[in-house]
């Protein structure tokens, strides 16, 4: 079986993060950089797969600028074969649109049996790419992945859907198939020193998305910005200590505290 | 700034019908949704309601003002299915040429209405918040890294198909009251305008063939127009739904829970949460969807859109980030107090009281605080 895994490279979210002087962009502190982490969930599941059906291929892909390159040597060092590169030099960050056609350019006859995404971007959170890419590609397709199984004969693929009220929905495609897989789906491994050592060392494999048919652009960022602070949240000021006690004071007003 | 889309007319809304369905509560949302993005209150609205045994549903809807409504009929319709959803929608929504198509961003639609804009060569706006009008059309507003920063679009094409996130629409935004109303006495598929004109839907049922449609409150009650679908050979095959496993402990009956997101830090410092919950007297302990997912809680402690809806006397946020999921599910409590490090963090716009500070080391102090508190009340009391 050969399966590629589609990979984003995101910006930390939990770091600080400051809006680009076009306004446009936004930059983060320190570079702190990092693999999507729903696509975290989707390399182990490509590597779950591999290792349930012996002689399958995992081949990570990103669209993205040169530094994108870390998180598919990330790719590498958890596990999968091949790593490529489709190497983004607009100005404007791609969005989801463009980053699907260009997949799906370079995909196109490739032979895939199955393809992984996350079910979204931590960044852009638009949740587009892979349910547009398996349009783009004819194939069928199923988001917000919580459970999937192979049967055998390697033919099909069961899956689980997530659904609002704590409901899942089953469905059953052929493959090849498209499914963006929704976190908690598994518990994604830390990488092994032989992966590491490899990653450091195995050349990626760079396509300009230049040398691509050009992708649609159908929307425009217009801008980026900081919401306005809730207008009626109260910041406690003070010592650490000063604020518990501030806050403890509060619960007891409201007569929350037991006895 | 020009954006395409000046030639399109009209606004289409496509509703979750499935079997025998009634519209999903996300339905008036969504028309109201559409409604505000008018040029002016001629400009048309078409509700599409896909699914089979829908003819009810349908008529249920055309009663509601100012929209028109086609009931899609068919067998391979009777459950969800983004093949089908497209392959029925494509060439329906291809003909109006209009401007917008409204779907919900929940499980189904955030599932199809991408693929759907490919198929369109429309332009695709997801989980939109609310959106401002320019001379040049609507700019859509979504959050991006999770509620830290909102991104202002536009569609540069000349239809967009645009989802929105269930609930973000009711904050205000959105000129029609009557919904919000019916938000807030639990009637959501019926608000007043709609429950007014509603007669038995008995004859509405009856499945046309051909188009029937009366359109206006002049030319008489106001009908649906039902087109009839053949099968469609679809490559998915549903089986079913299932209830998510997992099931069970009882967050709705607490009066405070003490709920924790990734920025605890580990599942160890979930000991933390306990003992601070132990401190009040009908207190549960709750979950963001991260800390769910790496395990440090099971799957039932979730809150948030795809897990429990809360409204506690009290909700302490512990290293929560505040995505709009989560907040989905936790906006209805009486008082938000959170704690975070990272002072850009969402959930501080939702709180009542906030306090930046690093977790770890500060639970323990509003521990000590609180068991001060308590004992002093119980002194008191003697």
């Amino acid at each position: 079986m050969k399966i590629l895994v589609c990979i984003k490279q995101v910006p930390d979210a939990d770091a600080p993060i400051r809006i680009g002087a076009d306004g446009r962009s936004f930059a983060v502190t320190g570079g702190a950089w990092r693999m999507n982490r729903f696509d975290e969930f989707a390399v182990e599941e490509a590597l779950q797969i591999r290792e349930a059906f012996p002689g399958t291929v995992v081949e990570a892909l990103s669209v993205g600028p040169a530094r994108a390159s870390a998180v598919l040597r990330r790719a590498l060092s958890l596990g999968a074969d091949e790593a490529i590169h489709i190497l983004w030099e607009g100005e404007e960050e791609p969005l989801p649109g463009e980053v699907a056609a260009l997949i799906a350019a370079y995909v196109r006859d490739r032979g895939y049996d199955l393809i992984l995404a996350g079910v979204m971007a931590e960044d852009d959170m638009q949740a587009q790419t892979g349910p547009m890419l398996a349009e783009r590609l004819g194939l069928p397709c199923a988001t917000a992945v919580v459970a999937e199984t192979i049967p055998p004969n390697g033919m099909t693929i069961r899956v689980e859907r997530e659904l609002e009220g704590g409901l899942r929905e089953a469905l059953e495609m052929p493959l090849p198939a498209l499914l963006a897989l929704q976190s908690g789906i598994n518990r994604p491994r830390y990488p092994a020193l032989s992966h590491v050592l490899r990653a450091q060392t195995q050349p990626l494999m760079t396509v300009r998305a230049g040398d691509l048919p050009a992708p649609p652009r159908r929307e425009r960022v217009v801008l980026l910005f900081l919401p306005a602070p809730g207008a009626k949240t109260l910041f406690l000021t003070g010592t650490p200590a000063e604020k518990a006690e501030r806050l403890a004071e509060l619960f007891r007003e409201k007569a929350l505290l037991g006895n | 700034m020009r954006q395409g889309n000046e030639m399109n007319e009209g606004i289409a809304v496509i509703l979750e019908g499935g079997a025998e369905g009634r519209p999903a509560p996300v339905s008036l949302e969504l028309i109201a949704f559409a409604k505000s993005l008018r040029r002016n209150a001629a400009e048309p609205i078409r509700v599409f309601l896909p699914g089979r045994g829908i003819g009810a549903a349908a008529a249920e809807l055309a009663r509601l003002p100012g929209v028109a409504v086609t009931g899609i009929e068919g067998e391979s319709l009777a459950s969800y299915s983004a093949e089908a959803w497209k392959e029925t929608l494509a060439p329906l929504l291809a003909a109006r040429k209009t401007r917008f198509i409204c779907v919900s961003h929940n499980a189904n639609g955030a599932d199809f209405a991408p693929g759907l804009a490919v198929r369109l060569g429309a332009a695709c706006i997801t989980a939109v918040e609310a959106f401002r009008i320019e001379a040049e059309g609507p700019v859509f507003s979504r959050s991006i890294l999770k509620g830290k920063l909102q991104m202002e679009i536009v569609p540069e094409a000349e239809t967009a198909v645009v989802t929105l996130l269930p609930g973000a629409f009711r904050r205000g935004d959105a000129p029609s009251s009557p919904m919000d109303k019916a938000r807030k006495d639990g009637t959501v598929l019926l608000p007043e305008e709609f429950r007014r004109k509603a007669i038995p839907p008995t004859g509405a049922t009856t499945l046309k063939e051909e188009k029937s449609e009366v359109q206006g409150d002049r030319a008489g009650p106001p009908a649906a127009e039902m087109i009839s679908v053949p099968d469609i050979p679809l490559k998915t095959r549903p089986l079913g739904l299932l209830p998510a496993p997992d099931e069970a402990a009882d967050l709705a009956a607490a009066e405070v829970i003490v709920s924790a997101g990734r920025g605890i830090g580990g599942e160890e410092n979930i000991e933390l949460l306990r003992r601070l919950a132990s401190l009040f007297s009908r207190a549960a302990i709750g979950a963001s969807r991260a800390v769910c997912d790496a395990g440090w809680l099971p799957c039932r402690y979730q809150i948030g859109q795809t897990g429990k809806t809360i409204s506690p006397r009290l909700y302490i946020a512990c290293g929560i980030s505040g995505a709009l999921q989560h907040l989905a599910g936790m906006r209805g409590s009486q008082c938000i107090v959170a704690v975070n490090r990272d002072p850009q963090a969402a959930i501080f716009r939702v709180a009542d009281v906030a306090v930046v500070e690093e977790l770890v080391s500060f639970l323990p102090l509003l521990i000590a605080a609180c068991r001060k508190h308590r004992e002093g009340a119980a002194e008191a009391g003697r």
